[in-house]
C-alpha cells in the first residue's frame, strides 16, 4: 500500500543520494516543503470555495455555479483569475502600511498553522513537542490582520467591524483552548504525534465519550466563531456593516481575506479532526481485528481529509441554517454558557483520567 | 439554575430542528430551472406580456389603421405611429400606416395599448428574450416592410363605433 | 355619522359642514386649524390618516383626513387654504399628530407652504437646492434648470419658522447632529435598507442614538405625473408605488375611480380582485419574512420565502400576464377572466402554503438565536403607533386594530368571514417579534380568505363596459385599502376633466420609516436592522 510518507522518504533518499552536501539537500527540501504547503493552501482554498458554493446552493434549493466546467467546478478558477485582474483601489487618508500589511498578516497566520498540521501518517511540516499549543497560538494571529484592516481603512463600518471582531475572537479563543486542554489531559502530551499515536487504538472521542463530545462541540462552535463565518459573522455582518472590516479592500487584497477565511475554515476543522477524531488514524475498535484490518486499507490521508471535510460540512450546515447573533448574545454564549461548560469539562476529564475511567 | 439548563437544552433542540429543515432541502432536488438548457420546456404562460407585436397574415397584411389611439394612451410614450396620406385607386384620400415604432426599452407592459386598440391590430406575445447590445436596437418597427392594411369585410364606419369599447370583447370571442 | 357631524359642529363653532362631500368636511381659516385640531384630538380623533397639499389656483391649501383609534369607522376631513402664494404660511399640527411631521415637510417640498413651529422644514424628497415648488400649477419645469448642481445637499441644518409676539415670522436654524457625534451613513446603498433609503445614524459604540431618515432617492413624482395622465394611464403607476402590494394599490385606485364615476363592478371581478389582493399580501409577507431572515443573517430562509412566493408569481403570470405587476384590475373589472384551472391552482397553493408555514416556524420562529434577537427590542406602544400613523401589521402588532378590511370593508371583504389578526397588548409589548409573527399569522388568515372566495366564485362576468374616456365628476374622493403594509389611501381631486386635478397616495411606508427613530433609540446596530426589517417598509412607496 503506497503511503504519502513513502513518497516523501523516497524524495529524501533520492536527493541525499544525488547531492553530496547535506545543507543543500536540506535547503532543497525546505523549498519543496514550502512550495508544497503553498500549493496545498491555494488548492484547499479553491476547493473549499466551490464546495461551499455548491453545498449552500443545495441547502437553498438552488443549483449553484454550473456554467464553467462540469458542475461548475472551474467557476472558482475563473473567479480567481478575475480577482487577480481586478484593480486594487488606493484610498486616501488611510494608514498605507497597515492597510496593505493586514491581508498578508491574515494569510500568514493561517499559512503558519499548516506547518503544525499532520496531513497523513508521517506527513507534517514540523513536529513540535507543544504542537497543540502552537496550532492554537498561530491560528489566532490572523485576528491581528483583521483588526489592522478595520483600523487602517479609516472607515466607520470597518472600525465597528474590527472592534466586534476583537471582542469576538478574544472571547472564543478561551473556549477553544480550554476544550483542547481537556484532550491534552486525556493524552498526557501536547505533541501531535503522540496524540496520533495514542488515538491509533481508539479515537479520543471514543476513549472518553462524554467529556470528549462536549469538548468537541464547544471546540467546533468556538472555532467556527473564530473564522468569522455565519452565524458568527458579526465583523463582516453583510446586512449591518455591508462588509465590515474588509469593506475598503478590493482586488487581490480582498482576495487574501477571502482565501484566508476559507483556509481558516479548513484549519479549524483539521485541528478538530486531529484532536478529537483521530486525525489520519483509521477507525479502530479494540477487539475487532478484521474490521480494523479493513479500515487500514484506506490510506491515512483519505482518513484525515475525510474527517476534515465532514467537520467542514457540519460547519457549512450551521452557517447556512442560522441567523447571525447579536454582539451581546455572542458574548453571553461565550462567557455564560461555553466557558463554564468547558471549565467543567476539564474537571470532568481530569477526574476520569485520574481514576482511569477511560476506554 | 434549572431554567439555565432547560434553556440551553431547548435551544439546542430547536437549532437541530432547524438544521433538519435545511437538511431535508439539501437532499431534495433543486427548484431552480437551468436556462437556456431547458429553454423549450420553460415557456412563459400564454397571457404573459413580454413584447408588443403586430400580427401579419400570410399575405403580409396587418389590421392597423394608424389611428394612433395606442400611442395616445401609452403612459410612457413608448409607441410612435407615423402615417402617410395617399390617394387610393378611386382617387379618395386615405391615411395608411407608414411606420409603427415601439420602444421596448421604455415599455412598462401595462397592456393599455392592446386594450384600447379598436382594430385588435396589436397584441402582446411571450417572447421575453430582449437582450441586445445597443439601446437603439430596442426600438422596433412592428409593421413589416411592404405590408399593408388588411381589407376588412365590415364597413369602416362600423369599426369606428367600436372605438369606445375596450377590446376585451374581441378577445373573448377569439 | 350624525354623531360626527354634531361633534364637528361643536368643535368648529359657527362653521357649517361643506355640502355633498364623501366624508364630513370642515373648511377652516388658517388660524382656526390648530384649535379645531386640538379639540378633535381631545375628542378621540388621534389618527391623522393623510395630509395633502393642494394648489387651488388662487390659493394654496392642505387637506387633513383624520380618524380615530377608538371609533375606527369615523373619518373627518379638515381643509384650509391661504391666498398668499408668495410666502404661504400655515400652522403646524405636528405636535398634535406626530405623523404630520413628514407630511408637512412633503407639503413644503411640493407647494412651498411653510408651517409655523414645525421643527424641521427641510425639503423631503427633492434636493435642498431645488428651485421652485413643482406641484404648484404655475410651476414651469421646462424653462428652468431645477437644481444648481453646485451646492451639496445640506442635510445638517434644520430650518424652522416661529411667530414672535407681534405675529411676525422669525426664521431659525438648528443643527441635526452635534459636532462630535459618530454619524454613520446607513444607505442609500446598503443591503438592509430594502431600497434606496438613507439613514443617517448617530452611534455611541454599538448603540444607536439618533436616526435621521433621508428620503427621495427613488422619488419619481408619480403624483405629479398623474396630473397629466388619464385615469387608466395612472393605473400602471399605482402598481409601482409599493411594488410588493401592486395589485392592492391598483385595486384601491380602481375602486376610487369606480365609486366616483358610479361604475358597478360585477361580483366575480370583485371576488377575483380580492383573491389577488390576498395572494399579493401573502407574497409580500413571504418576502418580508425572508428579508427579515436575511437581514438577520439567515440567507437560506430568504430563499425559502422566495421559493414559495414563486408559486404566487406563477398564478399572477397565468391570469394577469405579469409577475410582480400583474396589471389585472382595470376600471370596471378585470382585463380578462381567470383561466380555467384557476380554482384548482389556487387551492393547491393554499394547501402547500399551510405546510410551508409550519416549516418556517421550525426553521426560524423557534430558532433561539432569531427569537432572542427579536424579543424585547424595538417596543412600539399602541399610543406611539397611533400618533405616528404606523398602520398595518406594525400597528396591529402593538394592539391597534386598524385593518381597513374590517373598518371600511370594500369589494368582496364584506362577503368573507375572517378575523383581524391582532396581538394581545396584555401579553406582548409590540416588539420586533410581534411584528414578525403577525405577518405569518396574517398569511394563514389570507389563506382562509382565499379558500372561502375561490370556492364560491360567482358567474356574473368579469367586466362592465366603461366609457373610453373616464371622467370623474367634480369633487374630492378618498378611498382606503389595506395593503400588506397598512392603510393605503387614494385621494383624487377632480375638476371634471379626463385628468385628475390632484392625486395623492397615502403611503403606509413613510409613516413606518418615521417610526424608526423612536423605535431604535438606545438599541444596537444589529437591532436597527431587525427593527427596520420588522417594519417591512418599501422605499418606492414612501418616495412615490
Amino acid at each position: 500500500m503506497l503511503q504519502l510518507s513513502d513518497i516523501i522518504t523516497w524524495i529524501h533518499e533520492f536527493l541525499s543520494a544525488n547531492i553530496p552536501a547535506e545543507w543543500a539537500v536540506k535547503l532543497i527540501e525546505y523549498v519543496l516543503v514550502g512550495l508544497g504547503f503553498l500549493t496545498l493552501y491555494a488548492l484547499i482554498a479553491l476547493f473549499l470555495i466551490i464546495f461551499e458554493r455548491k453545498i449552500c446552493a443545495y441547502f437553498q434549493c438552488r443549483l449553484g455555479p454550473n456554467r464553467v466546467g462540469p458542475w461548475g467546478i472551474f467557476q472558482v478558477i475563473a473567479d480567481m483569475v478575475k480577482i487577480l485582474l481586478k484593480e486594487i483601489i488606493p484610498l486616501k487618508h488611510n494608514d498605507k502600511l497597515l492597510y496593505y500589511a493586514a491581508p498578508f498578516i491574515v494569510i500568514m497566520g493561517s499559512l503558519l498553522t499548516f506547518g503544525g498540521l499532520q496531513f497523513a501518517k508521517g506527513v507534517h511540516g514540523v513536529d513540535f513537542n507543544i504542537g497543540v499549543f502552537y496550532l492554537l497560538a498561530v491560528s489566532s494571529i490572523s485576528i491581528i490582520g483583521v483588526m489592522l484592516a478595520g483600523w487602517s481603512s479609516n472607515n466607520k463600518y470597518s472600525l465597528i467591524g474590527a472592534m466586534r471582531s476583537g471582542a469576538q475572537v478574544i472571547s472564543f479563543e478561551l473556549s477553544a483552548c480550554l476544550s483542547m486542554m481537556a484532550m491534552v489531559i486525556l493524552c498526557g502530551s501536547m505533541n501531535l504525534s503522540d496524540m496520533m499515536e495514542s488515538q491509533g487504538r481508539l479515537w479520543f472521542i471514543f476513549q472518553a465519550p462524554i467529556p470528549a463530545f462536549i469538548g468537541m462541540v464547544i471546540y467546533l462552535i468556538a472555532a467556527h466563531a473564530e473564522t468569522n463565518r455565519g452565524p458568527f459573522d458579526l465583523p463582516e455582518a453583510e446586512s449591518e456593516l455591508t462588509a465590515g472590516y474588509h469593506v475598503e479592500y478590493s482586488g487581490i487584497t480582498f482576495g487574501f481575506f477571502y482565501v484566508g477565511e476559507y483556509c481558516n475554515l479548513f484549519i479549524n476543522a483539521a485541528i478538530g479532526a486531529l484532536v478529537f477524531l483521530g486525525g489520519w488514524q483509521p477507525l479502530h475498535f479494540p477487539g475487532c481485528e478484521g474490521f480494523n484490518a479493513v479500515m487500514d486499507y484506506i490510506p491515512s490521508c483519505v482518513w484525515f481529509f475525510g474527517k476534515t471535510l465532514l467537520l467542514i460540512f457540519l460547519s457549512l450546515w450551521v452557517r447556512w441554517s442560522f441567523p447571525r447573533l447579536r454582539i451581546d448574545q455572542l458574548l453571553h454564549l461565550e462567557w455564560k454558557i461555553m466557558l463554564p461548560f468547558s471549565l467543567f469539562n476539564i474537571l470532568l476529564m481530569a477526574v476520569l483520567v485520574a481514576n482511569g475511567w477511560v476506554f | 439554575m434549572i431554567k439555565y439548563f432547560t434553556n440551553i437544552f431547548s435551544g439546542i433542540v430547536n437549532l437541530l430542528k432547524g438544521m433538519k429543515v435545511t437538511g431535508k432541502v439539501l437532499i431534495s432536488p433543486a427548484v431552480t430551472q437551468p436556462y437556456p438548457e431547458k429553454r423549450d420546456e420553460l415557456k412563459p404562460k400564454d397571457r404573459f406580456r413580454a413584447e408588443l407585436t403586430m400580427p401579419h397574415n400570410a399575405s403580409n397584411e396587418h389590421k392597423c389603421t394608424a389611428c394612433g389611439i395606442c400611442a395616445m394612451n401609452c403612459p410612457n410614450q413608448t409607441i410612435q405611429v407615423t402615417k402617410n396620406k395617399i390617394t387610393d385607386e378611386n382617387g379618395k384620400p386615405k391615411i395608411i400606416l407608414d411606420q409603427y415604432l415601439y420602444d421596448i426599452g421604455s415599455c412598462i407592459f401595462c397592456g393599455l395599448c392592446t386594450r384600447v386598440c379598436p382594430q385588435g391590430a396589436i397584441e402582446f406575445t411571450t417572447n421575453f428574450e430582449h437582450a441586445v447590445y445597443t439601446r437603439s436596437k430596442l426600438v422596433k418597427q412592428l409593421n413589416q416592410p411592404g405590408s399593408k392594411k388588411m381589407e376588412v369585410a365590415k364597413p369602416a364606419a362600423a369599426q369606428q363605433k367600436v372605438d369606445a369599447e375596450p377590446k376585451q370583447n374581441n378577445e373573448n370571442n377569439q | 355619522m350624525e354623531d360626527i357631524k354634531k361633534l364637528l359642529a361643536k368643535v368648529a363653532s359657527g362653521k357649517t359642514l361643506a355640502e355633498n362631500t364623501q366624508y364630513p368636511t370642515l373648511e377652516l381659516e388658517p388660524n382656526e386649524v390648530r384649535a379645531v385640531a386640538q379639540k378633535l384630538k381631545d375628542a378621540g380623533f388621534d389618527y391623522l390618516i393623510n395630509l395633502t397639499g393642494v394648489d387651488y389656483g388662487d390659493a394654496l391649501g392642505t387637506v387633513y383626513h383624520i380618524s380615530s383609534s377608538t371609533d375606527k369607522t369615523a373619518l373627518v376631513v379638515l381643509k384650509t387654504k391661504t391666498a398668499d402664494r408668495e410666502n404661504p404660511v400655515l400652522h403646524t399640527v405636528c405636535d398634535i399628530w406626530q405623523s404630520a411631521n413628514l407630511y408637512e415637510r412633503e407639503v413644503y417640498d411640493f407647494f412651498g407652504i411653510r408651517f409655523i413651529n414645525h421643527p424641521d422644514m427641510r425639503r423631503i424628497f427633492l434636493r435642498g437646492d431645488w428651485k421652485g415648488f413643482p406641484f404648484r400649477k404655475d410651476y414651469n419645469e421646462v424653462n428652468e434648470t431645477p437644481t444648481t448642481n453646485v451646492d451639496i445637499d445640506d442635510l445638517e441644518t434644520l430650518p424652522s419658522i416661529t411667530l414672535d409676539r407681534d405675529g411676525k415670522i422669525v426664521e431659525k436654524n438648528a443643527k441635526l447632529f452635534g459636532a462630535n457625534e459618530y454619524v454613520v451613513n446607513i444607505g442609500p446603498q446598503h443591503p438592509a435598507t430594502h431600497g434606496v433609503l438613507h439613514l443617517r445614524t448617530s452611534l455611541d459604540g454599538e448603540i444607536v442614538k439618533k436616526i435621521d431618515p433621508n428620503f427621495g432617492y427613488i422619488h419619481r413624482g408619480i403624483e405629479k405625473l398623474a396630473e397629466n395622465l388619464t385615469y387608466p394611464q395612472i393605473l400602471p403607476y399605482t402598481e409601482r408605488l409599493d411594488y410588493l402590494s401592486g395589485s392592492i394599490n391598483r385595486h384601491a385606485f380602481c375602486m376610487c375611480v369606480e365609486n366616483a364615476a358610479g361604475i358597478e363592478v360585477p361580483q366575480r371581478a370583485q371576488y377575483v380582485r380580492v383573491i389577488f389582493d390576498e395572494l399579493t399580501r401573502i407574497a409580500s409577507h413571504l418576502l418580508g419574512w425572508g428579508c427579515m431572515a436575511m437581514d438577520m443573517g439567515a440567507i437560506t430562509a430568504f430563499i425559502y420565502g422566495m421559493r414559495d412566493r414563486e408559486k404566487i408569481m406563477d398564478i399572477f403570470e397565468e391570469n394577469g400576464g405579469g409577475r410582480l405587476m400583474p396589471a389585472y384590475s382595470i376600471i370596471g373589472g378585470l382585463t380578462k377572466d381567470v383561466t380555467s384551472g384557476f380554482e384548482k391552482t389556487v387551492l393547491d397553493f393554499v394547501s402547500y402554503m399551510r405546510e410551508s408555514i409550519k416549516e418556517y416556524h421550525t426553521l426560524y420562529t423557534h430558532n433561539p438565536i432569531a427569537s432572542d434577537r427579536m424579543h424585547n427590542v424595538g417596543w412600539l406602544t399602541k399610543e406611539t403607533a397611533v400618533a405616528l400613523g404606523a398602520t398595518g401589521p406594525t400597528g396591529r402588532a402593538s394592539g391597534w386594530s386598524n385593518d381597513v378590511r374590517k373598518i371600511a370593508p370594500y369589494s368582496a371583504y364584506t362577503k368573507v368571514n375572517f378575523k383581524e389578526i391582532l396581538r394581545n397588548t396584555d401579553t406582548c409589548k409590540g416588539d420586533s417579534f410581534d411584528r414578525y409573527i403577525i405577518r405569518l399569522d396574517e398569511v394563514e388568515e389570507s389563506l382562509n380568505i382565499i379558500e372561502q372566495l375561490v370556492t364560491n366564485l360567482p358567474g356574473d362576468g368579469f367586466q362592465v363596459k366603461v366609457p373610453a374616456i373616464v371622467k370623474l365628476p367634480e369633487g374630492e374622493y378618498y378611498q382606503r385599502a389595506e395593503t400588506a403594509r397598512g392603510d393605503f389611501g387614494v385621494y383624487i381631486k377632480s375638476d371634471g376633466n379626463k385628468n385628475p386635478y390632484r392625486v395623492k397616495f397615502r403611503s403606509p411606508c413613510m409613516t413606518l420609516i418615521s417610526a424608526l427613530d423612536p423605535l431604535c433609540k438606545g438599541e444596537k446596530i444589529a437591532d436597527l436592522i431587525t427593527i427596520g426589517a420588522s417594519l417591512d417598509y418599501v422605499i418606492p412607496c414612501a418616495d412615490r
